[in-house]
């Protein structure tokens, strides 16, 4: 392919300027590739964060009830459901924790620790005792961090649980859970029946959580829960969709951003490339007296433009893995309270981040190679060849 | 004894031109430049050249030579009037046609060689092989045969910047035979030589066009190497006033 010969020919000749604007692309893909890796890093901890810290789908009861009645048919029918691993009936109320003169507001939640375990992996959050010890005699309760530092509570200590109209009840500190999130501050865990006992409510639920297979079906079967047993049901997305749309805006943003990085890379090549051509235009002009077609003109253009810009990609691919792994292998600390309880800046490095980068660098070096390659076709052959 | 041959060839050719066919018609040709100003570059010229013919077209400065030239090697096109070359009319024909006549059926050679400075003396003249779809192999051996043919087959691997002006001329004359054009055009083609190289070229020139039977066409003010052409077409404002043939 002769077009291409040319078009390597024509690079070659102009070294200087071929190394300025392939590193002007490799910057650019690099520094767009580790900012891809930050913000996938990112998206993936929250939603990581968001699927470990609560159930994928969450039944709640009926329109204008406040509890699920007689739900262990409830329990069955969705444990029988393909995508769930496995579901946790919960009770979960309000109510005031006491020790000594200390007193916080918290919200309870009774649940059996062995179907609790299976929904939620909170066993990787307890910092201090063990959350299976909620199974052992007597009234016992595991608590967030954040509240154990406010109550000046520890493992042993007896709390009081109080609320209006119910008797006032001892649990004794068995264990400190750390979710990394706000919840730590009124989280507290206890046995199912011994929170029905403190609310004096029977055998009944607020609520039920679920853990499905594949996180991205719990809409699915929320939907299919709310329809065919009637209880509203809501994923995890629904329940944060908020947060979803923050880091769908944050990515828009991010995306915006990109693109004007690699409009600057691309004036480097539509610059080189009109260059090119101005230089060339004799030889344009000899080109198409011998014969070739202003497309074939168009070409030698448009893969220079190829050339110039894939040089930049593969460099810039290098360039922007290595810095993210050096990048990801130190600490870098930012404040958790910014950024939903994140401590250090995370990386997530995958190769759709370095395709989509690669691609839009691709698209934009040839948008801008098109307007000088345009040019060099369009030119009149006798006007190019006396143009010496 | 050089003229002596040369005028015995000459005359031969002169007394054989009537049995030729004709290789190009031109009928009525006018060529207009100007958006505001007009300018008649050609003005109804009628002309034909017959097959294997060795002729110039010789005339002062913008009298029109070259834009005739330019229309016969269809790298413009007319305001009015017709081509016919080898009986095609080319100015009904696409941009497409156009590219693929220019480059099976003419070769041009210009006042500056206009090599391509990137590539060496074989890859120039391969360039026309390849623009034509021939493998890369097989151009390179038409090419330094060419090459070998113009005496420049010690020198294929040096490019445009190692070379002499006579010498790039040579090339520019071998990319312009390599793909054994019907008719070929040379506007000026040793205005930039002393008047050494030029005979060299010419005497080359002469040469291929016996060997090869193609149609020389020579744009020049060299009244001198005009006159060593077979036929010479004078043109004054875009009309032809003479034509010895």
């Amino acid at each position: 392919m002769f077009e291409m010969n040319i078009a390597i020919r024509h690079i070659r000749s102009r070294q200087r300027q071929t190394i300025f604007s392939v590193i002007a692309v490799a910057l650019a893909v690099a520094i767009i590739t580790i900012s891809m890796s930050m913000l996938s890093g990112f998206t993936s901890y929250i939603v990581d964060a968001t699927v470990e810290n609560q159930p994928h789908v969450t039944v709640s009861p009926e329109e204008d009830e406040d509890y699920i009645y007689l739900y262990h048919g409830l329990l069955n029918y969705i444990r029988r459901q393909e995508c769930v691993i496995a579901a946790s009936p919960r009770y979960q109320g309000d109510c005031a924790l006491q020790y000594q003169h200390n007193v916080e507001g918290v919200v309870l939640y009774g649940i059996n620790p062995g179907d609790e375990t299976k929904i939620l992996n909170v066993e990787k959050d307890i910092v201090a005792g063990d959350f299976m010890s909620l199974t052992g005699p007597g009234n016992r309760i595991i608590m967030g961090s954040k509240l154990a530092e406010n109550l000046e509570a520890e493992i042993g200590d007896a709390v009081t649980a109080k609320f209006p109209g119910s008797k006032p009840t001892d649990f004794t500190v068995t264990g400190i859970i750390r979710t990394g999130t706000q919840a730590d501050e009124t989280l507290a865990y206890a046995n199912l029946g011994q929170v029905q006992g403190f609310y004096d409510k029977g055998d009944i639920i607020t609520g039920i959580g679920v853990r499905v297979l594949d996180i991205y079906a719990a809409d699915t079967l929320a939907e299919k829960i709310d329809y065919e047993a009637g209880y509203d049901a809501t994923s995890w997305m629904e329940g944060n969709r908020e947060i979803l749309d923050l880091i769908d805006q944050q990515a828009g943003f991010a995306y915006i951003f990109y693109l004007l990085i690699f409009a600057i890379s691309g004036f480097g090549i539509a610059n080189i490339l009109i260059m090119v051509v101005m230089d060339k235009v004799g030889e344009i002009g000899m080109l198409m007296a011998m014969g070739t077609s202003r497309r074939s003109i168009l070409l030698i253009f448009l893969f220079e433009a190829c050339i110039l810009g894939m040089m930049g990609v593969i460099i810039g691919s290098v360039l922007g893995y290595v810095s993210s792994v050096m990048l990801a292998s130190y600490t870098i600390p930012v404040p958790p309270e910014m950024y939903f309880g994140l401590d250090h800046l995370p990386f997530l490095i995958t190769p759709k981040n370095f395709i989509i980068a690669g691609v839009f660098a691709m698209a934009i070096n040839i948008i801008a190679g098109a307007y000088p390659a345009r040019r060099a076709s369009k030119m009149d052959p006798v006007e190019a060849i006396h143009e010496v | 004894m050089m003229e002596n041959t040369e005028n015995t060839y000459n005359r031969g050719d002169r007394r054989n031109r009537g049995n030729m066919t004709k290789m190009i018609e031109i009928r009525d040709l006018t060529r207009i430049y100007g958006d505001g100003a007009e300018v008649r570059a050609l003005d109804g010229v009628n002309l034909d050249i017959g097959r294997g013919e060795f002729l110039a077209i010789i005339g002062p400065s913008g009298s029109g030579k070259s834009t005739l030239l330019n229309q016969i090697g269809i790298l413009d096109t007319p305001t009015s009037g017709r081509i016919l070359l080898d009986g095609v009319d080319i100015t009904k024909s696409s941009e497409k046609e156009r590219s693929r006549l220019r480059n099976r059926k003419l070769g041009f050679i210009f006042q500056y060689h206009h090599l391509l400075p990137d590539f060496n003396a074989i890859e120039n003249v391969m360039m026309p092989l390849l623009i034509n779809g021939v493998k890369r192999s097989k151009a390179r051996k038409i090419a330094s045969r060419m090459l070998e043919e113009v005496g420049l087959f010690d020198r294929m691997d040096h490019r445009p910047n190692q070379l002499s002006g006579g010498q790039n001329q040579r090339v520019a004359i071998a990319r312009a035979l390599v793909n054994s054009p019907e008719i070929v055009i040379g506007d000026e083609l040793t205005g930039n030589l002393d008047s050494r190289a030029s005979d060299a070229i010419y005497e080359l020139l002469r040469r291929l066009n016996r060997e090869h039977e193609q149609t020389f066409i020579l744009v020049t003010h060299d009244e001198a190497m005009a006159a060593k052409t077979d036929r010479v077409i004078r043109i004054v404002d875009g009309q032809i006033v003479e034509d010895s043939g």
